[in-house]
Order: structure tokens, then sequence, then C-alpha cells
């Protein structure tokens, strides 16, 4: 009895030993943070030390403040339009490219491969730069088309952010490639060849077998295509900086600006993190119980 | 066994517990390393591109003489350029670690550190070493927050148009003198395949910073700052209002392109310097950028193209203009002490020779012959230097826009950035045809109402 206790309270030790250590940290920086960011949401700061400056409770004021601005509504937007594109462009695309790529359906496997992984292998600052040289007045792209129209001249674009859609999707299809071709490795090619042998078609097996094989796989690209959305910042900072007139701005940037952009003003900044992080608990739950109503089984 | 089990979950727990301090304790490595060898350590937080023209060499000519020159002090230089430095500046301030001596604004642009005193005012410091009346009495006006934060290096104009006289001789047509002239323009250099004004719009200061505090100066006046304040007039007002019309104007009719909303600040320098655009709107130090670089030999503009084909000018007279003949200028940047650091210490001594330093002779001369800043520092002979040194013509045409024109206050110099922001924005929306004069100036007006409740 005394060496079932005594090796309880051992288990226990080791246990909160082992475990400690992680929790701090997570502690110390994601969970304090979050729960901080919110408390600064409701305040007044208005800069200097964190924990020593005169902080006063206002209520929701800073809220009120991101829904009276008109640009919160552009930057929700375009980060909704950059969730839409990721979920319905890079996911479906890299889902297509890999099964075509798994299947054998081109030739030439290795290059396209690497060719639509390429562009995940290089730093965001580095695409982001080339291409808002690409895109810039007298860039590249001006250039091109002046070998067939030498009159062009570039006009400023109607509709600046779908430059960043189009980069977006560019560069993030490789990431996708590479997850459903590793799964599609993972499904029993003796399944598919009975079916083949059955006389299923190429859809049926598609339909029948591969995308209930791949529900899961679908939903774990899915949230990873969502919070990544949500939290898109580096490459539009780079390429547009948000820019002209907000037309590109993305909540990130609207809220980076808002801390750190001439007067900062705290309160509303964390206020706009909070509430990307319900929308994309929201997001992701929606996700999570479309996967539960019709997704397949693994 | 159970012992050994015991000292091993310890040993393992203390590790754990230690990789933590130790990756957090190697930050401070070289500060305490500067510490023990019984120097003082100063952190700084400069603000630098370190790929602009006649970059390379400032850590030789500005830092290293300063380190031969106190071997008793050693410097923690952090350099940023841009935005970055504006974000670093707030976190720093946030963190309550300000750096000893940082690089800022005079005005609305370093707002934050203004109004939270978080550096020392230096006017003691200079009426201690009796160095007043070596500086331009314009640069030692109180600034933003009411006292002197920071040394200037200069007096700044936001404003200054470079004529590529090729471009116009090749069009048959002179410097426009009035808008009349310059409107006239835009058909005969369009049909050449010429661009009229190059500018950077997609970054959001520059059209306010480099044209419109000067159209805003023309319209309402050197004192239009003064009488908002005292509410005689607001931003709803026709001198607003007209300032936005003309902006408007500008880009119906083609004297800006409508592209340059996507055009990060500094790419038209090049096409400029290419014959491709008559003339280049920005700021005075922009000249820099347009001369030799000392380390490669290389210039945008060479001696002689700077001498024949450039002139510097500000914008044409504009009908209904109150002041005439102005660019918008401003006290230039400069470097401050930290508020943190302990009054009398040997750090806050060593701190104030450094500053001292950087706007001394020896610093404000190399600015000088570099095409950085215009001098504050009265010790610096401009014209001796120039003849000396065999300075670029640049530098002597710059000098002469300094004596040919007065000056009216740059926007975001006196505005809070959180009005500034705003007008910086309305005017990229009046470039996308988005809004109108009439609705940007009430979306001024009315930030600014809310900014003056909030004081």
């Amino acid at each position: 009895m005394k060496g079932g206790v005594t090796k309880r309270r051992e288990h226990y030790v080791t246990y909160w030993v082992l475990v400690l250590p992680a929790f701090l940290i997570y502690i110390l920086v994601m969970a304090f943070p979050t729960i901080y960011s919110v408390v600064l949401s409701l305040s007044d700061y208005r800069g200097g030390n964190l924990f020593t400056s005169d902080i006063n409770f206002v209520g929701f004021d800073s809220y009120k403040e991101v829904i009276d601005d008109q640009y919160f509504y552009v930057a929700l937007k375009n980060n909704l339009l950059l969730v839409f594109i990721s979920v319905f462009g890079q996911i479906p695309l890299g889902f297509i490219f890999a099964y075509l790529l798994s299947r054998d359906m081109v030739k030439h496997k290795d290059f396209f491969q690497t060719m639509i992984y390429l562009p995940s292998v290089i730093s965001t600052v580095v695409i982001g730069l080339l291409w808002k040289s690409f895109f810039s007045p007298n860039g590249a792209f001006v250039q091109l088309i002046r070998v067939f129209n030498p009159s062009y001249e570039a006009a400023l674009s109607s509709y600046p952010f779908g430059q960043v859609l189009f980069v977006t999707l560019w560069m993030y299809v490789g990431n996708y490639l590479i997850i459903f071709m590793a799964n599609l490795q993972k499904i029993d090619s003796s399944i598919i060849e009975a079916a083949k042998i059955d006389g299923a078609s190429e859809m049926q097996v598609l339909w029948h077998i591969i995308l209930p094989a791949l529900s899961g796989v679908i939903v774990t690209a899915s949230i990873l295509a969502i919070s990544g959305s949500l939290k898109a910042f580096d490459l539009i900072y780079v390429m547009t900086g948000g820019g002209p007139a907000n037309r590109t701005t993305v909540l990130s940037i609207f809220m980076y600006d808002k801390a750190f952009k001439g007067a900062p003003n705290y309160p509303v900044a964390n206020a706009i993190s909070t509430i990307m992080v319900v929308i994309s608990f929201t997001l992701i739950g929606i996700t999570k119980f479309i996967e539960s109503r019709v997704g397949g089984r693994e | 066994m159970k012992k050994g089990k015991h000292t091993l979950t310890i040993a393992l727990a203390l590790l754990l517990c230690l990789v933590p301090a130790m990756l957090f304790a190697g930050g401070s490595s070289e500060a305490t390393a500067a510490a023990d060898d019984g120097k003082i350590n100063l952190t700084v937080l400069n603000y630098r591109d370190t790929s602009a023209t006649n970059s390379a060499n400032e850590d030789e000519v500005v830092w290293d003489y300063f380190l031969e020159q106190n071997p008793d002090i050693s410097l923690t230089i952090e350099n940023i350029f841009g935005e970055p430095f504006l974000a670093k500046t707030e976190a720093y301030l946030a963190s309550g670690n300000l750096p000893d001596v940082i690089y800022m604004w005079s005005g609305g642009k370093s707002a934050s550190v203004h109004q939270n005193h978080a550096v020392k005012d230096l006017m003691p410091f200079l009426e201690k070493d009796g160095l007043v009346d070596d500086y331009n009495p314009a640069a030692l006006v109180p600034q933003y927050g009411g006292y002197l934060a920071e040394l200037p290096e200069g007096i700044t104009a936001s404003h200054m148009i470079f004529v590529n006289k090729t471009v116009l001789e090749d069009c048959g047509l002179e410097i426009p003198e009035t808008l009349d002239d310059l409107l006239a323009m835009v058909p005969v250099l369009k049909e050449k395949g010429y661009g009229v004004f190059a500018m950077d719009n997609m970054t959001t200061w520059v059209m306010q910073s480099t044209l419109v505090s000067t159209i805003v100066g023309r319209l309402g006046g050197a004192d239009w700052y003064d009488r908002l304040v005292a509410g005689e007039i607001d931003f709803t007002d026709d001198w607003f209002v007209d300032s936005l019309e003309l902006v408007e104007l500008l880009y119906d009719e083609g004297v800006i392109n409508r592209n340059s909303l996507q055009s990060t600040y500094g790419t038209s320098r090049g096409p400029f310097a290419l014959n491709q655009y008559a003339f280049l709107v920005d700021g005075d130090w922009a000249c820099s950028s347009l001369m030799m670089d000392n380390t490669t030999g290389q210039a945008l503009l060479s001696r002689e193209r700077q001498e024949n084909d450039i002139e510097l000018i500000v914008f044409p007279e504009i009908p209904g203009e109150v002041v005439h003949d102005t660019t918008s200028g401003t006290i230039g940047t400069g470097y401050a002490i930290s508020a943190d650091i302990e009054e009398g210490s040997a750090k806050e001594e060593a701190a104030w020779r450094l500053v001292k330093y950087l706007q001394g002779e020896h610093v404000q001369e190399y600015r000088l012959v570099t095409g950085q800043a215009f001098p504050t520092n009265l010790n610096v002979d401009v014209d001796k230097v120039i003849e000396e040194n065999n300075l670029e013509p640049l530098v002597s045409k710059r000098a002469e826009f300094y004596n040919t024109y007065s000056y009216t206050p740059v926007i975001d110099d006196v505005l809070s950035s959180e009005v500034a922001n705003v007008i910086d924005i309305g005017l990229q929306e009046l470039g996308l045809g988005s809004k109108t004069p009439v609705e940007v100036a009430q979306d001024v007006q009315d930030t600014w109402e809310k900014w003056l409740d909030k004081q």
C-alpha cells in the first residue's frame, strides 16, 4: 500500500517536472499576453511602461471605435476574401495538382512538383519585394505588356487587392500539394485497384475512395488556411503596406497601424486582435461542424 | 536505485528551468562585457538606411571616429530605417526600456516620445557647456512636447521640385512660373512620352509632406496652424478644401499620374534621372540620393548633369495664394537622451558627449559633404566646405534654395499623427477618386475635433 502511494507520488512529481516548464512557457508567452490583450482592449492605456502606468478601464469604447472605423470593414472584407481564396483556391488547386501528380497523370512529375513547391521555400519578404517590383508602374509587368502594345501606359489597378490574392494563391498552393501528396500515398493502392477491377471510373475512385479518405486532411488543411489567412501580414505588408488608401489592408496590418503607426492607439489595436481571435475560432468551429456533418471516415 | 531516479528527475528539472534562463540572459551579454572592461556602454537607436547612397562609410567616419576620440565609451548601435524604426521606438516606449540615445523627429512623427517626456530637455546641457550660440537659433526652439527634446542636425525643406531641364528643352518648354503654365505643359510632355511629376504616393506621408504641406501653406498662410489651434479656421474652410481640390486637379489633368499610388517611396528617382519625367517632387533629403556615393563613385546624376540639367524650385504660383515663393519646412531630426538615465551620472555625461559630437562640426560637415543635411551648427562654414571639398553642384544649389524660399509648416510636423494620418489616407482617396475634397476635409475636421477633445 505504502509502495503504491510512493509510486503514485513519484508519478505525480515526474508528471509536473516534465509538464511544468512547457506549461510555464505557455502561460508566459501565450495565455498571459492573450488575456492581457483583452484587458488592454478595455482600458485607456496610452503607452509607457505596461505594468507601472496608470491604466483605467473604459469599457467597450475601443470596440466601438473599431466598429465605427470605415477601414475596419475594408480590412475584414479583405481578410474574408483571403480566407475564401485560401480555402476554395489554394486547397482545391493543391489537391488537384497532388492528385494529378500522384496518379501519374502527367509526365515530368518531379519537375512540376518542384516548381509548384518552389515558392514555399523562398522567403516571404523576397517574394513580396519581387512581386511589388513586378507590378510597379515601371516594373516588368508593364514592360511585358509593352512588348505587345508599345503605347500601353500603366494605369492604377481598379482592384489592387487582386494582385495580393493572386500572389497568395501562387505562393501557398505548394504547401497543400505536399500535404495532399503525403496523404495520398498513405491510401492503400490495392483498394483503388480493386475498385478499378470492379469497373469504377476515375471520378468514382476520386469521389468514393480518395475524398472520404482525405476528409480529415482537408479539414486540417482548411484550419491551417483559415488561421494562416487571418494572421496574414508579412507578404501584404511588404507588397503594398496595406495601401493605397488602405485598399489592401487586412486585420493584422490594420491592427499594426493602430499600434505602431503615428500616434499609437493600443486599446484599439488590442480590440482588433481580440476580434481576430473570435473570428478565427468561429470559422474553425464552422469547419469542424461541417466536417462532423459531411465528412467521411478515414 | 530510487535515489538515483530522484536525482535524475531533479537534474532534469533544473536543466529545463535553466534553459530559458540562459536563453533570456544571452541578450545582455554585450552590455555586461562592456561594463566589465571599465567602459560606459551606451545603447543607441539609430535611423539609418544602410543601403542608401553614402551610408557605407558612416560607420568609419562617424561612429568609429567617436570611439577613437572617446576610449572610455562603448556603443551598442541598432540601425533601423523607415516604418520599422517608428514601430521599434513605440515598442521600446511601451516596454519602458528606451535606449540611452535615440534618433527622433522634432514634431508629431515622434509624438509619443515628446508627450511621455521620455527624453531629457537638452537646453540645460547646451547652456551649461555655453553652446547655445553655436547653433542656428531656429534650430533650438521648443519642439512638439514644449522643450528641446532632440538637437537638430539641420533645417529641412520637405518640398523641393527637381527640374529636369533636358526634358523641358526637348519639348521646347520653360520652367513653369504659375499653375496655368504647369497645366499647359502636360499635353506637350505627354505627346513626347514624358511623365510630369515623378512621385511615389503609395507611401502614405509622401504626398502630404512633399507637396500638400506647401500648397496648404500657400493658401492658408504661414500661420495656418496657429489660427487653427486658436479656433479661427477649420479644415472645412476654403484654404484647406481648395488645397485638396488642387490635388484633385493635378490628378485629373495628369500632372500626377494615378499609378504613382502603386509606387513606393524612392523608386521614381531612378526614372527621373533617366529623363523619363520632367520634375521630381521630393524633400531636400533626396539630394543625397542623386549625388555621388563616395564609396562606389557612382551617381544617379553626374556633376555635369547636376550643373547643367537640374534646377531646384518650388511649386509654381497658385491663384489665390496668400504667401508666395514658399516651401514647407521644419527643424530637422536629431538625437535625444533617454529620461531614464540618472541625472548627473557618468552615463548621462557620456550620452551628452555623444549627442554633442553627433551635432558637432565633424559630423555636420560630413552630412553636408554627403548631401544628407544642411548644418545647424554655425561653426560649419558652408561656403568654405563647399569650396575646399569641391562639392557637387547640388550642394550649392541646395544652399541657394534655402536662401531663396521661406517656410510654412509641414503638416505631419505640427499636427498629431492621429490627424495627419487621416490627411495622408484622404489624399490617397483623392487619387483613387473615391472621395471628394469636401468629404476628405470633413473627415480631417472630425478627427481634429476628436483629438482636441482628448487633450
